[in-house]
């Protein structure tokens, strides 16, 4: 019985073969010129993804070993379950979530701020004046690179509501 | 002669001097954050030359420009995230080694070597100056088409014992590279109907998406430090005499790198790719590649400091910016009043001099810098990475959002880097997917200009004709080493 993970590396493969063949059915309605590039790019990654997902589909069948097939990336090894890496990921992305839903809601440099500030305490586990040190020192170093290239970040609804002075607003 | 010894003169008074030091440190800062590169630092600088004198205006441009491959090493090296466009494949074997507790030692062999390649990038751009313009123009749009090509034909033996998945990586990074305008017809692809994917989603974000927040995430799941040892091991003078032992690799890619440098068009992102292939290629003893060959750091930082060099041959002479960040430059000529062009070898030649001269100053500067920081800042890799982690967040969606300035990046980001680190689980080659990003607008629009311009004729030029014999061989020479010295296991029996 193929396990969770080698579900998802044979979702993930299946992804793939969807995507070359959207990208075909899209290319088709392009301008000619527009669409002789990814059309054939499509077509020919199509053919292979296929192949890829069968290949993915037997391998997960028979449960064989995948270790080393990346050979140069920096392939993950992990010292836990497959399943409770996954749990870890979706604890991390949530609070990523959080950090995006944040920005929208009181702009990017007081999420950022609070996000160190948050994190250094309940997740580092440092006391609070180390965690507002950080923070701080945070919100330095996006005000000076604010500064430097001349770029406003993130607004969020408090900074519509509310006129905050620099960088804060 | 005269030229050269008046601007060496030129460059050693305190004003000119001085500004190359800001240079280098304006280049160091810039490096050492992931995601920013030579355009913003040019931007940066920009405002601060107006009214001054050009000899000290180039010094500072050019200490700038000349470093950033230098000190991006930093982040591709201890955090496994690509300091900039120029050291994306340094990863590959930097953050292995400094997983291993050896980052001390990848660094120092990194500097050196960027140091002999900043240096032979100057000295080639002193020496090329009389015969450029021929073999400039002898490269003409299905000759480009062809060296694109050459990058895309590294995703072999970036794919490992899984060629297919190579290949499909690739063809996903094309794609992606096809998002939004094409480059023919006024026709938006891919888009969805959302605005923000009309430009494509720039370099910059697909670099930290698919490499960067990957790695993040993988080190606070992991919950330690970077190093998975508690000591950090080898010091950098292991890794100058590593540099010092592998002088041909350092030769080989600084040539390949002033080459593509050299070359208008091509973009500098692909330069250590090209480099970090060929050396794989080259190779007998492959197997070490990925997991901490020092030869794999050797080679992309020698050819991203010598492309600098080559850029500016281009740039200076013929007023062809070679990459991004030599267009700024050429903006900053033009505020100083210079006019590039072959009057840079007349005219202005005491200028040509000077930005060699500042070339190959700043080069010793930076290497020296970061050589003397590289301890300290190592250390960095033994501290658990939950202290790092949120400023590594504030980093990348900094990085990220100065690309367009719009909320697009930022989720541009988030999709990326969920894209990576799923290839990254499943042994879906990144590497391979950023190559076929990069060159993915190259070899579309240089493919339609070869046939527009030339029908299908363009095949028999000789040039295409040389290139496509290179190309074979390389795939030829990579499939022989790769079949001889990686037999087939039980194991691998299924790939």
């Amino acid at each position: 019985m193929p396990s969770k993970v080698l579900t998802i590396r044979v979702i993930f493969a299946a992804l793939v073969v969807l995507a070359f063949g959207y990208g075909i059915y899209e290319a088709v309605s392009y301008m000619y010129l527009a669409k002789i590039f990814p059309l054939y790019v499509c077509l020919a990654m199509f053919i292979l993804s296929c192949i890829n997902l069968v290949m993915e589909v037997r391998i997960s069948w028979r449960q064989l070993d995948h270790s080393g097939v990346g050979f140069v990336d920096l392939e993950s090894k992990w010292d836990m379950a497959m399943v409770e890496v996954l749990k870890r990921f979706c604890y991390f992305m949530g609070i990523v979530l959080v950090l995006y839903a944040s920005i929208s809601l009181i702009g990017y440099s007081l999420s950022i701020t609070l996000f160190v500030i948050v994190f250094y305490r309940f997740i580092t586990n440092t006391n609070w004046w180390v965690a507002i040190g950080a923070g701080l020192a945070g919100l330095g170093f996006i005000s000076l690179i604010s500064k430097l290239l001349v770029i406003d970040w993130p607004s969020g609804v408090l900074q519509n509501w509310i006129s905050l002075p620099w960088p804060l607003g | 002669m005269d030229a050269a010894l008046k601007s060496l003169g030129v460059i050693f008074d305190p004003s000119h001097f001085l500004m190359l030091i800001l240079g280098v440190l304006v280049g160091l800062s810039i490096g050492i954050l992931p995601g920013l590169g030579g355009i913003v630092g040019m931007s940066i600088l920009l405002p601060i030359i107006y009214g001054m004198d050009p000899h000290t205006a180039f010094a500072l441009l050019i200490g700038m420009v000349a470093v950033i491959p230098t000190s991006d090493t930093f982040p591709s090296v201890m955090m496994g995230i690509p300091g900039s466009s120029a050291s994306q494949a340094t990863i590959m074997d930097g953050y292995p080694l400094a997983k291993k507790g050896e980052a001390a030692r990848a660094l120092g062999a990194a500097f050196t070597v960027s140091l002999m390649g900043g240096l032979f990038g100057a000295a080639v751009l002193s020496v090329i100056v009389p015969i450029a313009r021929p073999i400039v123009l002898a490269f003409g749009s299905p000759e480009l088409f062809m060296l694109a090509l050459l990058g895309l034909s590294m995703v072999g033996v970036l794919s490992g014992k899984r060629p297919i998945k190579g290949v499909l990586a690739a063809g996903i990074g094309l794609m992606i590279g096809a998002l939004g305008d094409a480059p023919a017809v006024p026709e938006y692809r891919y888009t969805f109907g959302i605005d923000y994917l009309m430009d494509g989603i720039p370099l910059v974000i697909v670099g930290l998406g698919l490499f960067a927040f990957p790695e993040i995430v993988d080190l606070l799941i992991k919950g330690k430090a970077i190093s998975e040892v508690a000591t950090l091991g080898k010091g950098w003078l292991d890794g100058v005499k590593d540099a010092l032992r592998h002088k041909f690799i350092i030769l080989r890619c600084s040539m390949i790198g002033v080459i593509v440098g050299f070359l208008p068009g091509l973009g500098g992102s692909v330069v250590d790719w090209i480099a970090y292939g060929h050396v794989i290629q080259t190779t007998r003893d492959r197997e070490n590649f990925g997991k901490g060959d020092i030869r794999g750091v050797i080679a992309p930082e020698s050819a991203n400091n010598a492309k600098e060099g080559g850029g500016l041959i281009p740039t200076l002479l013929f007023g062809i910016p070679g990459s991004g960040s030599m267009a700024v430059f050429l903006g900053g000529l033009l505020i100083l009043g210079i006019q590039p062009g072959p009057a840079m070898v007349t005219e202005n030649v005491d200028l040509l001099y000077t930005a060699i001269w500042s070339l190959a100053l700043a080069n010793v500067f930076g290497a020296g810098l970061c050589i003397f920081l590289s301890k300290p800042i190592t250390r960095l890799t033994v501290i658990p990475f939950t202290y790092l982690a949120p400023f590594m967040i504030l980093i990348i969606t900094l990085a990220s959002y100065q690309a367009s300035r719009g909320w697009g990046d930022l989720i541009a980001l988030l999709v990326m880097g969920i894209l990576g680190w799923v290839m990254k689980q499943y042994g879906w080659p990144r590497p391979a997917a950023l190559i076929g990003y990069v060159l993915s607008d190259n070899i579309e629009t240089y493919l339609f200009i070869s046939v527009q311009r030339y029908g299908l004729t363009w095949i028999t030029r000789r040039g295409v004709i040389i290139l496509a014999l290179i190309i074979i061989a390389s795939l030829v020479m990579g499939a022989f080493w790769q079949h001889k010295k990686a037999p087939r296991t039980g194991e691998d029996y299924a790939e």
